[in-house]
């Protein structure tokens, strides 16, 4: 079990010394360039195509588009899928070209012997099982966020990872991706201040349902809009932001507080159409959380807000924007005579408009697509022994801030976010 | 006017007949598929540098919008497999890392590229996705227009040309012999790419009845409206504002048109169209409109193009061996204005066939 110091600790590179000032700046500048560097040999192109044969727990909408990223890494194929839902296989099919071996049960797959890893796509109330089962019959995982249903769940992922000494990495492609990859070492270098605030926003305009064939298939299908497998929209949607939060701040949030509703689609989902969540971090930070789904005006986009400026991300490109400088120039009173100021009416509204002007965007050369860089870069990882960027201890920072988060709406009271369950 | 109907068989036979022996079929059939409460729903969704559209049949909004939304999220996520205009697409990862090497892609985005490449050989390079340089330098990517030094057009010459593309299928690897990046453009497959893959999706979800649009420069017909044959579909005649050219009954199969009155520029009055001739590096002249009926999307947004290029007659040989497969070209106005039917069900060129009449009135022709 990962304790929060711990989690601390092992991401020194991060920004941590804004807040506790622990570590100078020259080692801070020299831990960040470490990690990009460690960051850049997992994602750069694979130089290796030798054999590598995926199973896939879960070949859902989610786990199709994962196999078709891992199928762009040489050498890679899929040679088994487990799914309770018989149309799965053949769609799968299509998508590999070939026949992949069907189970009905996922211990059936787990039992074979010709995989090098294993995916896990399977709804958000099952990753617990399916991953610890799959992580101690030796296997490698590629989990999809978010890491576990319950934070016993996801300590238990923790664990197994470590004592299998198996790879575990946590679909949070965020992290991924080479423009917020880019974008956020220049934060931790300093280039908007001190990060005080994150505020995500994941607006939608539609039901978040599926057709379904027939109505004895709806909780299969729709599971995301029913309690007994999901964690709704915090957890489907929050997870990535929640963990970008972490990773800007260093650290895991503390205490999680939330709200939700059904206002619009009454049609007998459990989970709420609209959620707020605000996580709370060291030194009174703040990362604030919005969905809603029947207005697309704010899209997919997270803010950070700095004390010198701001930084808009999104799933296509990284861009900041910088506070009007305060202190200019020092005044040099002419002859050294003060000329005295003129008096002028204090209020001018333009104060208080929002910046309409363009912003700077992050140039990087190889902006590709942040799935198809993850999955690449844990092909890497299982060939060459190395920890994943995004490995057990990431996936547990933002499954607590997810867990925590629906807590909180469902008492509605502030929880405590604690590693220990 | 006689009204006929396409409609795709299973097996791909394209099934022809005139609309009288059409509509009796076709109400035969709709009585037993087709819910008689169903209602019919007009959905749009931005993507692609246009709008696609779903008129779809469904009992309720609900189940339409389900529907069409699963529809519309596969055309974005194709839109971000191919985009050339998103450098996080696997399109342009491509362009961008396969002159250094090959590059392994998915099975799908493989499959995209061997579509291509096939209608580049056979079009003899009518059609060709390499043309995004040609785009860029006569600044149709700028949505304003330039017309470029010679000079400058023959230093793409290394950077144009679907045989500098190499697909090996053993490892589902592309790579360039030029050694050096290129600059991929699915702009005249990959519409059409995204309506197959939506389509299949839509009838996966169980709708009888739609007709798909991707900007009206390629539709696809799933089965036909309740009580009807087929999916009314009228191509103008460009020559003349306001005149149908063509009326079709569509069914279970796709149309594609290409055109130049949409987007060009004007420079110095003379009009410059978005349709190249890869092999002489400029904008298509003298050709107006293409029309092709095929059964797949995906074929007949390619063959717009190739019909536009090639000489009419080649054309035509080209088409002799698709039976199931329909064209039709208006040239002009200069040097020659004139309408071309290859393959064409009906007479749409025959002096007295231009109609402006609405589908009413036709259908009870």
């Amino acid at each position: 079990m990962i304790s929060r110091r711990q989690f601390t600790q092992s991401l020194s590179a991060l920004a941590v010394s804004a807040s506790t000032g622990v570590l100078n700046a020259a080692t801070e500048a020299s831990s960040i360039e470490a990690a990009e560097t460690d960051a850049a040999r997992q994602i750069a192109p694979a130089k290796d195509s030798s054999p590598f044969r995926l199973g896939i727990i879960g070949a859902g909408s989610r786990g199709q588009e994962l196999i078709r990223s891992f199928l762009r890494v040489p050498g890679v194929s899929v040679a088994a899928a487990a799914d309770v839902y018989e149309p799965r296989f053949a769609q799968l099919n299509r998508i590999c070209g070939h026949e992949v071996a069907p189970h009905k049960d996922y211990r059936a797959l787990l039992d074979r012997k010709d995989l090098d890893a294993v995916i896990v796509a399977t709804p958000l109330g099952l990753h617990g099982e399916h991953v610890v089962a799959a992580l101690s019959s030796g296997h490698h995982v590629y989990g999809e966020k978010v890491m576990a249903y319950t934070v016993e769940q996801a300590n238990a992922i923790v664990a197994a990872a470590s004592e299998n000494k198996r790879i575990y990495q946590i679909g949070h492609q965020y992290r991924y991706s080479p423009w917020i990859r880019a974008a956020v070492q220049r934060v931790q270098q300093g280039e908007i201040g001190d990060v005080t605030h994150i505020i995500g926003y994941w607006h939608r305009n539609n039901d978040w349902r599926r057709p379904v064939p027939d109505p004895s298939l709806e909780h299969l299908i729709n599971w995301r809009l029913y309690h007994q497998w999901s964690l709704g929209l915090i957890a489907e949607l929050g997870s990535h932001h929640m963990d970008i939060a972490n990773w800007v701040f260093g650290e895991y949030p503390e205490a999680a507080l939330a709200s939700g509703s059904i206002c619009r689609y009454h049609d007998g989902r459990e989970t709420d159409d609209n959620v707020q969540a605000i996580l709370s971090y060291s030194g009174g930070r703040r990362f604030i959380f919005t969905s809603i789904t029947d207005n697309a005006k704010m899209g997919d986009q997270l803010w950070l807000y700095g004390t010198k400026g701001s930084l808009n991300l999104t799933l296509q490109d990284a861009t900041f924007f910088y506070e009007p400088k305060k202190i200019t120039k020092p005044v040099v009173a002419a002859n050294g005579k003060d000329e005295g100021v003129v008096t002028s009416a204090s209020y001018n509204p333009s104060n208080e408009m929002p910046y309409r002007g363009p912003g700077k965007p992050v140039d990087v050369s190889t902006a590709e697509d942040p799935t198809t860089a993850a999955t690449r870069a844990f092909i890497y990882c299982v060939r060459t022994g190395t920890s994943p960027i995004a490995d057990a201890k990431v996936g547990l920072g933002s499954a607590l801030g997810v867990i925590q988060a629906n807590e909180s709406l469902r008492l509605r009271k502030e929880i405590p976010i604690s590693s220990k369950a | 006017m006689p009204l006929t109907l396409r409609a795709t068989l299973p097996g791909g036979q394209i099934l022809t007949c005139f609309a009288a022996f059409a509509l009796t079929l076709g109400q035969v059939f709709v009585a037993a598929q087709t819910p008689p409460a169903a209602t019919r729903f007009h959905l749009s969704h931005a993507a692609m540098g246009t709008e696609f559209t779903i008129d779809l049949y469904a009992k309720d909004q609900s189940t339409a919008e389900q529907q069409a939304n699963v529809a519309f999220d596969e055309i974005d996520r194709l839109e971000d497999l191919l985009s050339n205009y998103r450098p996080s697409s696997e399109l342009s990862r491509i362009s961008r890392d396969a002159g250094n090497g090959p590059v392994v892609t998915d099975p799908e985005t493989f499959q995209f590229l061997e579509r291509s490449l096939f209608w580049s050989q056979r079009s003899s390079g009518a059609f060709d996705i390499t043309v995004g340089p040609l785009l860029r330098v006569w600044g149709f990517y700028q949505h304003g227009g330039r017309v470029p030094l010679d000079t400058e057009l023959k230093s793409l010459r290394d950077s144009i040309g679907s045989e500098k593309i190499t697909l090996d299928e053993e490892h589902r690897s592309v790579s360039f012999k030029n050694h050096h990046a290129m600059d991929l453009d699915p702009g005249s497959i990959g519409k059409g790419f995204a309506v197959d893959a939506a389509v299949r999706l839509l009838r996966e979800a169980g709708v009888q009845s739609a007709l798909i649009s991707a900007g009206g420069s390629t539709l696809y017909a799933i089965g036909a409206p309740p009580g009807e044959s087929g999916w009314i579909v009228k191509v103008e005649d460009p020559r003349s504002t306001g005149i149908t050219a063509a009326t079709v009954l569509l069914k279970d199969t796709s149309l594609s048109s290409g055109a130049c009155t949409q987007k060009f520029f004007i420079k110095d009055g003379h009009r410059y169209c978005h349709i190249f001739n890869p092999q002489t590096l400029r904008p298509m002249e003298g050709v107006l409109q293409s029309t092709v009926i095929s059964p797949s999307a995906t074929d007949s947004d390619a063959l717009s193009t190739v019909v536009f290029v090639l000489p009419p007659e080649a054309s035509r040989q080209l088409l002799t061996s698709m039976p199931n497969t329909e064209a039709l070209l208006f040239r002009g106005p200069t040097p020659v204005s004139d309408c071309i039917a290859i393959n064409w069900q009906g007479q749409p060129c025959s002096p007295n066939h231009s109609s402006s009449k609405s589908p009413s009135q036709e259908k009870g022709n």
